[in-house]
């Protein structure tokens, strides 16, 4: 496979950031959106992340200019019909997904790798609704995506060694990013890991051992995170990290899963970190903390 | 045997198509401006008419596409069919200490091209996207590559190494290579010829200087020393490269404005020199007209690439103990009468003296700029790397077969 095309649907942050990506890499992409509204908003969005790249000097006009010429918008799904592969990025809800990965089965030639962006669900589960599940597979992208160069790739039971090969040489290869192979199981290895880790800031929090501030400098600065783990939380967005635990911890039944109530507390009040100013620390419409 | 030369740089692309039974030129042109909305790919067939079009050319993959076909063209075109090209030469920008001279163009040099993309990040890969091009358009066509850093290979272990622990050089190659070769290499021995003198009893300082540009000490016929370094970025201010700084810079600067590697590499090279000093242009023609007009950013930056290009000169004449030419090449060095007049301006303590008729005249051919008093002969002479690349190119592929 060549994989000059690639559909990407769902233009929320991952989508942006995927979609970005690949452009940058040379590769043509459909973005797929439900409307036209939401997809010139990400296409927006997308914009908006080149043009800070070009205050940083990371890129030129003509570079921005080529990597938006190679984002297609579309809100068709039979137009995915000619992709060389097609990677799902919607919000994490099972029935949604699994409407899609059905579409998705009519539409691509049966050879056609299906992936899923998915964090934490099951890509078994996810393939059960395809008539061909040996080539749906789980390529979760780490945000921000243009940075952060792993990838973990998930085989669901019946996902084929040919589709896992194939997904593993295009991270690789075509987009150079490392890719680590995953057997199914829920949060995989980067989000069981680091929702535990946000987890247990979040009882030091509530019990009052230290200041969010220092719990994050303890973690930056003492074990060189880039992010200590509250702003981390608040960088992927609160409710994703509740959904993301809740999950877990049915799936596990651990009570080291339990979602701590202050993260409760504060998706219930609406602060979900930097996507609306405020979670545990306050940003600004850039994203950049105040 | 017809050869096409491709030369692929950061946003422009020239091709020449030589008939080498007497290496005449059958047909030239450039594209230029690529990755802008408006490229112009002008095509010049050898006795035609000129034909230019404007239209968005956004990749070099699209660049050599239109070429191919425009040297096809009924009308314009003047060959039949892309079968009668019989090799294509390309120039490749870095050829590390791997290529010590041109080479054909197999599976092996295409791997050490790919692996020296880090050295010449503007330029190897639009140079390898020429190659893959021109294999998916010409498939079986012998390709030949002709390396900027070949003839710099030459230098003295004093002049290339830098002061930096050694094991960098052992363990990377970290060291100078320098670049534009060819060109340096052939306005080097056209100045020998023009001067009627042996170029083995010459002292030369070439300036090549376009939108990148560097300078060599060729002595000898030899390169000696060269501005360029392990990167194009060393050096010269250039169009949008920053050329020489203080090391110390790069980390402060990634630390204060927290830049990643990648950030602070395309700072330096896409979005500094001439552009970032004069805040409009990158092309000297429009620095010197906003001077013209009493710009104040565009005369600084005027003034700095100036004064940099000049220090080079003294140096070099310090390096060889003399001088006895100094040569002006490529865009600027060709075309830019007030960048020639004002180095060589304050250059009177080396003897050199110009003569401001002969400074102003335009014209294709190698010429003489200094007085008949001057000690050091300044000559502008038209660069033309396309035909050193078709000659080592008919060479090596005539030795295939």
């Amino acid at each position: 496979m060549l994989f000059k095309k690639i559909g990407v649907i769902g233009g929320g942050t991952m989508g942006q950031g995927i979609a970005e990506m690949l452009a940058a890499k040379g590769i043509e992409v459909l973005l797929v959106e439900k409307s036209v509204e939401k997809l010139n908003y990400s296409y927006q969005m997308i914009e908006t992340s080149l043009d800070k790249q070009l205050e940083k000097w990371g890129i030129t006009q003509a570079e921005k200019k080529l990597i938006l010429s190679r984002i297609q918008k579309v809100v068709h799904f039979a137009e995915l019909g000619s992709c060389d592969m097609v990677i799902e990025t919607i919000s994490e809800d099972i029935e949604a997904k699994k409407l899609i990965f059905s579409q998705l089965d009519q539409v691509c030639p049966n050879n056609i790798i299906l992936a899923s962006n998915t964090s934490t669900l099951s890509l078994t589960e996810l393939a059960s609704t395809t008539m061909y599940p040996e080539r749906v597979i789980g390529m979760h992208f780490i945000y921000p995506v243009g940075k952060v160069d792993l990838v973990e790739i998930i085989r669901g039971l019946k996902t084929s060694d040919i589709t896992f090969l194939e997904t593993k040489r295009f991270v690789e290869e075509i987009v150079n990013k490392k890719g680590i192979m995953i057997y199914e199981s829920p949060g995989f290895v980067s989000s069981r890991l680091i929702c535990l880790l946000i987890n247990e800031a979040l009882h030091i929090l509530q019990e009052g051992v230290a200041s969010a501030e220092d719990i994050d400098d303890a973690m930056r600065i003492g074990y060189q995170f880039q992010n200590g783990p509250l702003e981390m939380a608040d960088r992927f967005g609160l409710d994703s990290v509740l959904a993301a635990l809740e999950r877990m911890f049915r799936e596990f039944g651990e009570l080291k899963y339990r979602p701590s109530t202050i993260l409760k507390k504060m998706v219930r009040a609406g602060h979900l970190g930097v996507k609306t100013g405020e979670g545990f620390f306050k940003y600004d419409k850039d994203g950049d903390r105040v | 045997m017809k050869v096409l030369v491709i030369n692929s740089g950061s946003s422009s692309l020239k091709y020449q198509l030589y008939d080498m039974r007497d290496e005449s030129v059958l047909a030239k042109g450039l594209v230029e401006r690529i990755g802008m909305d408006s490229s112009i790919l002008n095509h010049k067939p050898t006795g035609g008419q000129e034909v230019t079009e404007v239209k968005e050319i956004l990749e070099h993959n699209t660049a050599i596409r239109k070429v191919l076909s425009m040297l096809t063209d009924p009308e314009h075109g003047v060959i039949k069919s892309i079968d009668e090209i019989q090799a294509v030469g390309h120039r490749v920008v870095h050829g590390g200490e791997s290529f010590k001279a041109s080479a054909l163009v197999d599976d092996p040099a295409k791997t050490e091209i790919r692996r020296l993309f880090d050295l010449a990040p503007l330029h190897n890969p639009a140079a390898m996207m020429g190659i893959t091009a021109t294999e998916n358009n010409m498939p079986g066509v012998p390709q030949v590559v002709v390396f900027d850093t070949a003839f710099h290979q030459a230098m003295p272990e004093k002049a290339y190494l830098y002061g930096i622990p050694k094991v960098l050089y052992n363990k990377y190659k970290v060291r100078r290579y320098g670049f534009h070769g060819t060109s340096h290499e052939y306005v080097s021995h056209i100045a020998a010829e023009f001067l009627g003198q042996a170029i083995e009893d010459l002292k030369i300082i070439t300036c090549h200087i376009g939108n990148g540009g560097s300078l060599t000490a060729v002595q000898g016929g030899h390169s000696i020393d060269t501005s360029m370094g392990m990167t194009p970025l060393e050096g010269l201010m250039m169009g949008t490269r920053s050329g020489d700084l203080d090391p110390a810079i790069v980390p402060f600067v990634m630390n204060k404005e927290e830049l990643t590697v990648n950030e602070v590499n395309s700072m330096l090279n896409k979005h500094s020199g001439l552009l970032a000093i004069s805040g409009i242009s990158s092309d000297m023609r429009e620095i010197t007209d906003g001077m013209a007009n009493g710009d104040a950013n565009c005369t600084l930056a005027f003034e700095m690439y100036e004064y940099r290009l000049r220090k080079y000169i003294g140096s070099y004449a310090a390096a060889m103990n003399g001088v006895d030419v100094i040569v002006f090449t490529a865009g600027v060095g060709e075309n830019s009468v007030v960048v020639r007049e004002k180095v060589c301006e304050n250059l009177t303590y080396l003897g050199v003296e110009i003569d401001d008729a002969l400074n102003a005249i335009r014209s294709g051919e190698p010429r003489l700029i200094s007085t008949s008093q001057s000690k050091v002969k300044v000559l502008v002479i038209p660069t033309n790397e396309e035909l050193v690349i078709a000659r080592d190119t008919y060479r090596i592929v005539s030795e295939l077969k």
